[in-house]
């Protein structure tokens, strides 16, 4: 275990190293992420700003759930999400052979080659947004945080089934970094109340895929006023996990049986 | 016997794709799988400490058969026990004690000093720090990159990228080091470099499978060399055999100062008249040697170029197929 937390370390320390060898681009790239995520707060804003609303929602518990949900991509996207693009590139270019020439699981290689600094521009845009929705809003009691504790886990838990199942395709659909751009407009739906949505698509996105769990649903956790299908959404998240970790070695499977 | 490898089949499905458009948009909806056959049953023993050259032209099973043979690809039948592990299915545990450099992908890390791509390798393999050390400073030593493994590989040569990609591969002290076209595109003192240092690892007692197109390597290094053509072994001797084959004929590029003369003697046959005074040509060097040949063309003509080449591996493995 601790080894394995070492290499994780060394394998954060390489990737910083690497990416500050252009100190430039490591900085713009930093604020890029940051500025691009910030599109949805400043749209809520605008939208309050102007006397409309997300019903039933004041300005911060709305923030909340976008800061919540910038905080799990803030965590995910640097710290274990670099797997869908350090798959889909070394599978195009030959190099994924190299993983599996290492006496490790191929899958926490490439988790441990795949730290990207420039997504902490998110985990900073995600602490901020938060904090400051937090700041303006009832505080919450230690039920609500260890609440939100709990489910904030199953959001990353989430986030972790996605990026295997977007790594898994790219064993098999060489280089096609579009499944990324299919992502990310699905999950924006976890950036809004979903009492906003038709009945369907909520239970499309609470109890089908989850994507609720991603920002809704722990933001209303925290706030006091559970989402419904909150612990549904939970086992459909952890059975997700579980269905992603079997696709990803179904693919690795398929990838070693067919060649590079 | 450190690697036993038993009939071992490999089977790729592929699809049938015209060069039409029409054909192109018809594969979209409808594809016509064709299997192709990359290694038909190949079955081969090495002893540890042997340093074997696996040679054979493009698409002939090389990578294929060191892809199966390193963890990395599983074969569709057949067997192969190396240090008494099955490569695929206990391949963690077994890698651990392979190394492997591939000549046209690398395991250094582009924006960043090759040592600290050692240093990944040392998290990766766990390697006690003070063997870490001891064992870098040698292939250091031995290899002389010294002040290089400090600056960012993209400031390298690619024979000084090769260098530390040895390094790299044998940080953790493999017992069987897998070299795939290690000498790929270096320049002759880079080679020569390259190969001392893999003989010096075989002298201390390191297996070493190599597959190349280069002839050069499996001269300098490999005491015995495997062919395989068409996923087929067509050749399993030692080096001094495939020598006699190389050695018969010889391909002979010459020009000079007056027309050449006609050359119709048995062991020389002629491919190419350029022109009256330029030629290239086959020399059966068991039928009429190099020596007389020059003597001979000199005497009537003068020489002013000649080049003596091997035959291309193409040629070579033709003739060993047959």
């Amino acid at each position: 275990m601790m080894a394995n937390f070492r290499l994780y370390l060394q394998g954060v320390k390489v990737a910083l190293a690497s990416r500050m060898a252009y100190r430039g681009d490591f900085f713009m790239s930093m604020i890029i992420m940051l500025l691009v995520e910030m599109g949805a707060p400043l749209l809520t804003i605008l939208i309050y700003h102007n006397g409309a609303s997300f019903p039933g929602w004041t300005m911060y518990e709305a923030l909340l759930i976008q800061g919540v949900f910038l905080l799990a991509k803030g965590i995910a996207f640097p710290f274990f999400f670099g797997i869908v693009w350090n798959t889909i590139q070394r599978v195009q270019e030959g190099t994924f052979d190299l993983l599996l020439i290492k006496p490790k699981s191929a899958l926490f290689l490439a988790i441990v080659t795949a730290f990207d600094s420039e997504d902490l521009g998110k985990l900073i845009g995600g602490l901020t947004l938060f904090a400051l929705s937090l700041s303006r809003i009832a505080p919450p009691g230690p039920g609500e945080y260890l609440q939100f504790a709990a489910l904030f886990f199953i959001a990353l838990t989430a986030l972790f089934g996605f990026a295997l199942i977007l790594a898994g395709l790219g064993i098999v659909w060489i280089g096609n970094f579009r499944v990324y751009d299919i992502f990310e407009s699905v999950v924006n739906f976890g950036k809004y109340p979903a009492a906003l949505f038709s009945k369907s698509l909520q239970t499309l996105i609470t109890l089908i895929i989850p994507i609720a769990i991603l920002g809704y649903i722990p933001a209303s956790a925290l706030l006091g006023k559970p989402a419904a299908g909150t612990w549904s959404a939970v086992a459909v998240s952890i059975l997700f996990l579980l269905f992603s970790l079997g696709f990803w070695h179904w693919m690795l499977k398929k990838y070693s049986s067919a060649g590079g | 016997m450190i690697i036993k490898v038993e009939n071992l089949t490999k089977v790729f499905k592929s699809y049938q794709r015209g060069n039409t458009f029409g054909e192109a948009v018809k594969s979209l909806f409808v594809r016509k799988p064709i299997y192709i056959h990359a290694l038909k049953g190949i079955s081969f023993n090495i002893e540890e400490g042997e340093l074997v050259g696996f040679l054979g032209p493009n698409g002939a099973g090389k990578s294929t058969t060191l892809k199966i043979l390193t963890g990395i690809m599983h074969p569709s039948g057949g067997k192969a026990e190396i240090m008494g592990y099955t490569p695929w299915k206990d391949r963690k545990k077994y890698v651990a004690k392979i190394g492997a450099v591939f000549g046209q992908k690398s395991q250094l890390l582009w924006d960043i000093p090759p040592v600290d791509a050692f240093y990944l390798n040392k998290a990766i393999y766990s390697i006690p720090e003070r063997s870490f050390k001891k064992t870098l400073h040698e292939m250091v030593e031995l290899l002389g990159v010294e002040e290089l493994i400090k600056k960012p590989t993209r400031q390298l040569s690619l024979g000084e990228r090769m260098k530390c990609e040895f390094i790299m591969a044998m940080l953790h002290k493999p017992e069987i080091v897998f070299l795939d076209e290690p000498t790929i595109g270096l320049d002759v003192i880079a080679k020569d470099k390259i190969r001392e240092f893999i003989l010096e690892m075989n002298r201390n007692g390191v297996t070493f499978i190599l597959t190349t197109h280069d002839l050069d390597d499996i001269a300098h290094l490999a005491r015995r060399v495997i062919v395989v053509n068409h996923g087929e072994i067509v050749f399993d001797d030692s080096l001094t055999t495939l020598r006699n084959y190389l050695g018969v004929k010889k391909i002979i590029s010459v020009s000079t100062m007056r027309p050449l003369p006609e050359l119709r003697l048995p062991g020389i046959k002629i491919t190419n008249r350029i022109s009256d005074y330029k030629a290239e040509l086959e020399l059966d060097l068991s039928t009429y040697e190099l020596n007389k040949f020059i003597a001979l063309v000199n005497k009537s003509s003068t020489i002013l170029d000649l080049s003596v080449q091997d035959p291309e591996i193409e040629e070579v493995i033709k003739g060993l197929y047959h």
